[in-house]
This record gives C-alpha cells, structure tokens and sequence, in this order.
C-alpha cells in the first residue's frame, strides 16, 4: 500500500533473473557457490535496505563481502583452536 | 415535559420527523422518538461560481449563508454553507448541486447522520443519555456517559437468533431454526403461508432489540420479500413499521493486496439487523466487539459489523473534524509531494525486516512494542497536516512536536489508551474469569481500528491521507527498532530477529521473564514507546526457505513457551486455503514437538510426530476422513474469463457456474481434490462425492509439505551462529 518502489527483496529476485544466463553458463558446482552468494546478500536485506543507495546492488556486494569475512574469521578462530588442541 | 432515561439504539434520518432516535429505556420500554436536527454541508472555490450556485438553490427549501470554514491544509476558506432542516433531503440537494458545479470543492457533504448527531449533542450510540421529550419530540439530550469508560453499563438487548438448517448456497433450507433466550425450536419453511405468519408472530412478541442471523442479508430477508410478495402476507422485520429493509447490493473490491467480497446486505431500523455469515470479523471479536467499534467510532453497530475497520477510522477522524471545526472533504484533495529519485528511495519504505537467524534455538525472549505505529502517531504527533515540515536538526519529516496536536493523533489518542488500559485489566485478571471473553473481543476489536489507522495515512482515497506521514511513520519506526536493538546488543543480547514492532532476544543464563525486564525498560525509556513481553519460548524454530536452505524467512516461525503454549506465525496452519485435516495433523505434531523443554530435547520427539502422521495417511487411505476435513477454500481472484489457465479454484467455480451459481472474485470457493476429469469437486454442488475418487496422492503432498516444514529445522538443533 502505497509502495512506489519495489522491495529489496523483489530487487534482488530482480538481480537473479538477470544474471541467470550467467548463472546458466557456471558448471554446476560453481552454480551452487553463486547461489551461496545471493543467499548470503538475501541475509542482509534489511541492511541493504536501509543503506538508502541509488545502487542497492552495491549494498548487496557488500553484504556478501560481510559473509565472507565472517566465513574466514569463523574458519580461523576454528583453525585457531585445533593448533592450540594440538600443540 | 417527560424525561426517560436509557441506551441509543439507533438514529436515522426520516421524510417525515427530521430524525428519529429509539432508545431502550431503563425500565425496558423502546421508544421512538423524534427531533429536529439541521444538517450543513459547504461548497468552496470559484467565487463567480459560488454565486452561480446560490442562485440555483435559492428555489430550494435550504438556508444560505457566506461564512468562513477551516480546512485542515488550507486553513480558513470562504464557503457556501447550505443547511436543511431535513437531513433526509441532504443526498438529493448536494447530488444535483454537485452535478450542475462538478468543479466546485464540497465538504461536510456525505457524512454519516449518527456522526453529526453525536459532534452535536455529545451523545453517542450505545451510550445512556437522559432525553426531555414534549411528547414524541426530544427537547434537550444529555450524555450519561462516554464512549471510552472501560466499564460501560451493559445494554439489556433482546437478541433473536434465526438460522436455516442448511447453507442456501449448497442446498434449499427446509427449516428455520429461531432462539430466544432459553426457548429454542424450529419453523418449516413450508408452506410459506404459514411460516410468515409464524415468524410474524414472533418478531411481535419477542419484539427483538437484535435479530442474529446466519444468511440474513444473503438469503434470509431477500427471500422474505418474496414469499410477502406472493403470499400476500406482509412481513417488516422493522420494528420501526414506516420504513421497509433497505438493502444494499453486494460488492467485489480490492484491498490489502486481495480482491474482498461483500455480499448483499439487509439493514433494519429501530432495531438491528447482523448476518454472522455475511459480517467481516463477526468471527474473530463477536457482537461484544462489534459493539465496542460502533460506541468508539459513531457508526451504527449494523453498519460496523459489516465494513472494514477503515470505515471505522474514517468515520472517527470525520467526529473529530466536526468537533475540532475543521471540514471533511467529499474528495481527497491531497496528492503526494514532489521528490527526486534519492528522496524517494529514502522515503518509500516500509518496517524495519530483519532476516532472522535459521534454526532451533532456546530460552528466547520476544518483546513486542504495544500497537507500535499508532503510539508513534501520538506520541509524534505525526498527521497528514503536521508532516512534510523539516524541523531544525531533523532530518527526515517527522511530526512536528510542539505543534498543535495533529488530527490523527487526536482521534487515536483515546482509542489507544483505551485498550491499553483493557489489556492492563485482562493481564490481571484470572483467565478462567467470566470478563476474559468479553474483554478480549473488545480489545481486538480496538486493535483493528489501531491496525488500520496506519494504512490510512497512506490510503489514496481516506480522506485525511497523506503518503509523507504513513512514511513518516514508518521512518520512525525503523529509528525506533534499530534503537532497540543497539540497547539490546549493548547489554549482551543476540538479536535472532526483529520485525516491524517485535524483537527475539537472546542471552545465555536468561530464560525467566524477569530476567528480560531491564532490558524492555531500557528500550521504554529511550523510545517512549510501551513495551511488553509477548513470552519467554523454551524454543523458537526459524525455518529457512524451501527453496534455498541457507536463506532465512523473516515472517516464519513457530515455538513453545515456558507454560507449554504454542505459538505460530506464517506456517500452513495460519494460512485459510489449508485444509482442516492437514492443519489438524500439523497442530498435533507441534503440540507433540512442545513436550521438549530444551532444543536438544526435540529430536528426541521426532519418532512420535513421523507415528502420528503415519497413522494419518493409513486413515486417508482407508476413507477414515471426513470429506469435510478434506475441503480447500481458496478465494476467486478475478472472473471466471480472466483466467489463462485455471486454478483449482476457478474450475470449482466453473463446476458451480454450470449448474446456476455465480461466483464473483473474492467470493471463496470450496472443493476437493479429485482424480481424473478438472481435477476438482465443488463442495457445494451438493451431490455425493465418492470417496474413492479422492486425490490422496495431492493430499499427502499438501500434508507432506505442512509437516516438512515442522520437522526439517527440527531434526538438527542449530549449531549457534559464532558471533564476532
């Protein structure tokens, strides 16, 4: 109700329609990498929402940078405390 | 002169007496009474065309007069005031005076007669009030009390209930069922000599304040004037005997995203007509609520009963513009301000949407803010006239404080504090109370009113709407979520989610609810916004997307509080097209999931859900079902001709259409799955189904899919997300 503007999660379905060549064109493995990414935005939807951009896309990059790095710091602490066990 | 004291039934306007008020009176008598009661609209705009006008109705029997007016965007207008001592003579005078000066602005036109009466004699419907009468004449009027006492002194109706025993739509009613207090029995409806001047009889003995009915507007009264017609046997269920039923025809709109259905509707006078079928949330607050929304909103109770809680709104903000001298627009004169681009991607937002974190997780707290969007419109004093001006240091429009109090927060000022103090009085109370029922459906009946005032602001057709004020409000509201979470995460909660007014907090070593309330009172002070706790779950369930495990659904979930309640949001149990059987099983699985006290616990639980839904299916198989059990009720979306390829709905529907029976979009139909031919068996084409051609294959997906959604998130507790 009184909407102009889609949402930013319309927006990202949006997104995925249109990379969907390029999507179609990873082997299948990669497919299911890509597919992780764009969950990983859809995470952040509320973020992205609210960083009020012109180009929400470029919030959507960011939020799976996020992810990533989360991913990495998680892996490492996990990393961390195997040499400790081990050491 | 007499006095009399009692309850306002009901006020119209009346060719003959100017209006006429019937009032139940203490020792029990219902009077008809009359009063004079002139009635005002104004048109405004062009003065050459204002003179014109005026010259057009010097003919009429009207008074009129150049004054000043205030309009609440425009401030002070010179206006045309045209008053007639009759209001039923209203309609007619302002439909030609508009039709000869289209472009003329007109105000105060098309507001409904109780709304007047209450903005000029302070006496509301349902209210008790003293009258001086000279005669059948009202003299003077007083209040007795006001709509927003908690405690409202009972009004005694006699209440008559009329019911056939069969749904007209699937199968010729035979009986009518008909109750009054303790004496319950039936009429045949055959012959129909007979049958009228039994409930004839009836309706003159009992003399209803009420009559209840299932298929009264739909079948009931329609059908009544036709057999008076043929019999020759006149039949006025009014107890006013002057006026006949007026009818209104049925109607297909759309709103909140969906195509609604009203059907046709039978309104009496000096006493009520309500159809529980044909009432649009008879269901869910009853006659107590619908009562409550006629004493705090003006209208009629036969009216409120049947219109959306918006009309209740709109008609609140036209009592308060009366009240405050401030005109209230035929049309809606206010259009959306010019933005650029960025403003409008900054503007055009909802609530604050968190994706919550997947999965099984314990000893959650989830704190609701209490009717968070209408506290925001009082307490910032955000309305469609105080918005769109930047105050110094703010850098969104917000409400302006320290202005005037705007108009929408006025009329939701009372309500809101009114069913605060109701659900402060219910919290109290011992649940098996007597007063827990009544207080409740009043309660909801007032939330609905609260829900829909937001809407209206961004409404484009309400008429105190303005698409920067709803924003308004919703920009606050996310200020205000974002707040409580940066208070949450400062006292070491994790957030699993939030959405629009409710948070779910987290933090290990805190499971009792006192535990959460420094936290609700840290969130209190910085908002100003009431918060409650809704309850402390043992484990609450976020379920990830069907399609794609690892993205979370934010309006999904479901729990078990400390006490054992379930709660639920946004699975096939909430959603109206499940069928009784799968939303049964689904029930019983989460009921069987909620004996675990602790996440851990769940797994252990398991086998018995996968028991009881195995005996489910051998019982479908067998045909142990009701085929009741098994119908799907699904909404018409468009006509019949609209469709490229049609749903199951819409081949129920041509399955009906070809025996007589029109469905219109918004109308539900009710079918059953089947094998071979459409696929589907309209419910209500009344013959036999036979249970061997049941499409148990589909009915096990839906029922597969319903306990999917249970179990799957369940089958391994979550591995807690390791925050940074």
């Amino acid at each position: 109700m009184g909407r102009t503007l889609i949402t930013i999660t319309q927006l990202l379905n949006e997104i995925e329609a249109n990379l969907s060549a390029f999507r179609r064109t990873l082997r299948r493995s990669d497919q299911y990498v890509f597919d992780g990414l764009l969950a990983s935005a859809r995470r952040h939807i509320a973020a992205i929402g609210q960083a009020e951009s012109l180009l929400p896309f470029e919030s959507a990059l960011l939020a799976m940078l996020l992810e990533q790095a989360k991913e990495i710091i998680v892996l490492q602490q996990e990393l961390d405390e195997l040499k400790k066990r081990y050491e | 002169m007499n006095e009399a004291t009692g309850w306002l039934l009901d006020v119209y306007a009346d060719e003959e007496d100017g209006i006429v008020l019937w009032l139940l009176t203490e020792d029990d008598r219902r009077l008809r009474l009359r009063m004079d009661f002139d009635v005002t609209f104004y048109a405004t705009g062009d003065f050459g065309l204002l003179r014109q006008a005026w010259t057009y109705l010097k003919e009429r029997n009207v008074k009129l007069e150049r004054a000043a007016r205030r309009d609440l965007f425009l401030g002070e207008r010179d206006v045309l005031a045209v008053t007639t001592s009759n209001p039923s003579h209203l309609p007619k005078i302002f439909a030609d005076l508009s039709r000869q000066f289209p472009s003329l602005d007109y105000c105060d036109a098309d507001i409904p007669l109780s709304l007047r009466f209450i903005a000029q004699t302070d006496a509301h419907l349902l209210g008790r009030c003293r009258v001086k009468l000279d005669g059948e004449r009202v003299r003077s009027i007083e209040s007795l009390d006001s709509p927003w006492e908690i405690d409202p002194a009972p009004i005694p109706l006699r209440i008559l209930t009329l019911s056939p025993d069969e749904n007209p739509a699937v199968r010729k009613p035979r009986r009518l069922r008909v109750q009054y207090r303790q004496k319950e029995y039936s009429l045949p409806l055959e012959p129909a000599r007979a049958f009228l001047i039994s409930l004839k009889s009836d309706l003159k003995r009992f003399d209803p304040d009420l009559i209840l009915t299932d298929y009264g507007d739909t079948w009931l009264f329609p059908q009544l004037k036709i057999w008076s017609q043929e019999s020759g046997i006149d039949v006025n269920p009014n107890r006013d005997e002057g006026k006949r039923v007026l009818t209104r025809r049925a109607d297909s709109y759309f709103a909140y995203g969906q195509v609604i259905y009203r059907g046709a509707q039978a309104h009496l006078f000096g006493r009520w007509h309500i159809d529980r079928c044909n009432a649009m949330s008879f269901g869910e607050y009853g006659l107590e609520g619908a009562m409550e929304q006629a004493r705090v909103t003006g209208l009629g109770v036969q009216e409120m009963a049947r219109k959306s809680p918006g009309a209740g709104i709109t008609a609140m903000q036209m009592l308060t513009a009366l009240r405050s001298g401030v005109m209230v627009p035929v049309q809606k004169q206010q259009v959306e301000g010019r933005k650029t681009l960025a403003e409008l991607i900054r503007a055009d937002r909802s609530g604050l949407i968190y994706q919550p974190i997947i999965g099984v997780h314990g000893n959650v707290a989830q704190i609701d803010f209490s009717s968070m969007y209408p506290a925001i419109m009082v307490k910032h004093n955000i309305s469609p006239e105080t918005v769109g001006r930047v105050a110094e240091g703010v850098s969104r429009p917000v409400g302006i404080n320290g202005a005037p109090e705007g108009l929408v927060p006025k009329t939701l000022r009372p309500l809101l504090e009114k069913r605060l103090r109701l659900k402060n009085i219910l919290a109290d109370l011992n649940p098996r109370d007597c007063r827990v029922e009544i207080l409740k459906s009043r309660a909801a009946a007032l939330k609905w009113l609260l829900v829909v005032c937001f809407g209206y602001l961004g409404y484009k057709n309400a008429r105190f709407g303005k698409i920067e004020s709803h924003e308004a409000v919703t920009a606050m509201s996310r200020e205000l979520m974002l707040q409580a979470k940066e208070i949450g995460e400062d006292m070491g909660f994790t957030i699993l989610h939030m959405y629009i007014d409710c948070l779910f907090v987290q933090q290990e070593g805190f499971h009792r609810p006192s535990d959460f309330t420094p936290l609700m009172n840290a969130i209190e002070e910085k908002t100003g916004i009431p918060i409650a706790l809704e309850g402390v779950f043992k484990w609450v369930v976020f379920p990830a997307s069907k399609r794609d495990g690892r993205v979370p659904v934010p309006n999904q979930y479901f729990g078990a509080f400390k006490d054992g309640t379930i709660k639920y949001r946004g699975i096939e149990l909430r959603r109206r097209d499940t069928t009784m059987w799968v939303r049964r099983i689904q029930l019983a699985a989460l009921e069987i999931l909620a004996m675990a006290n602790t996440p851990e616990e769940i797994a252990a639980y398991v086998p018995n859900v996968s028991v009881h839904v195995e005996r489910a299916r051998r019982d479908l198989r067998a045909g142990r079902v009701p085929l009741e059990e098994l119908i799907v009720r699904q909404k018409l979306s468009r006509v019949l001709d609209g469709y490229k390829s049609p749903s199951p709905a819409a081949r129920a529907a041509t399955q009906l259409k070809a025996m007589g029976r029109e469905i219109t979009p918004g109308q539900s139909v009710e079918f059953l799955f089947t094998r071979g031919g459409s696929g589907v068996h309209a419910w209500e084409l009344g013959e036999a189904l036979d249970p061997g051609r049941l499409d148990t294959k589909r009915y096990f997906k839906l029922l597969d899919r319903a306990i999917r959604t249970v179990l799957d998130p369940c089958k391994r507790s979550c591995v807690p997300e390791r925050l940074l």
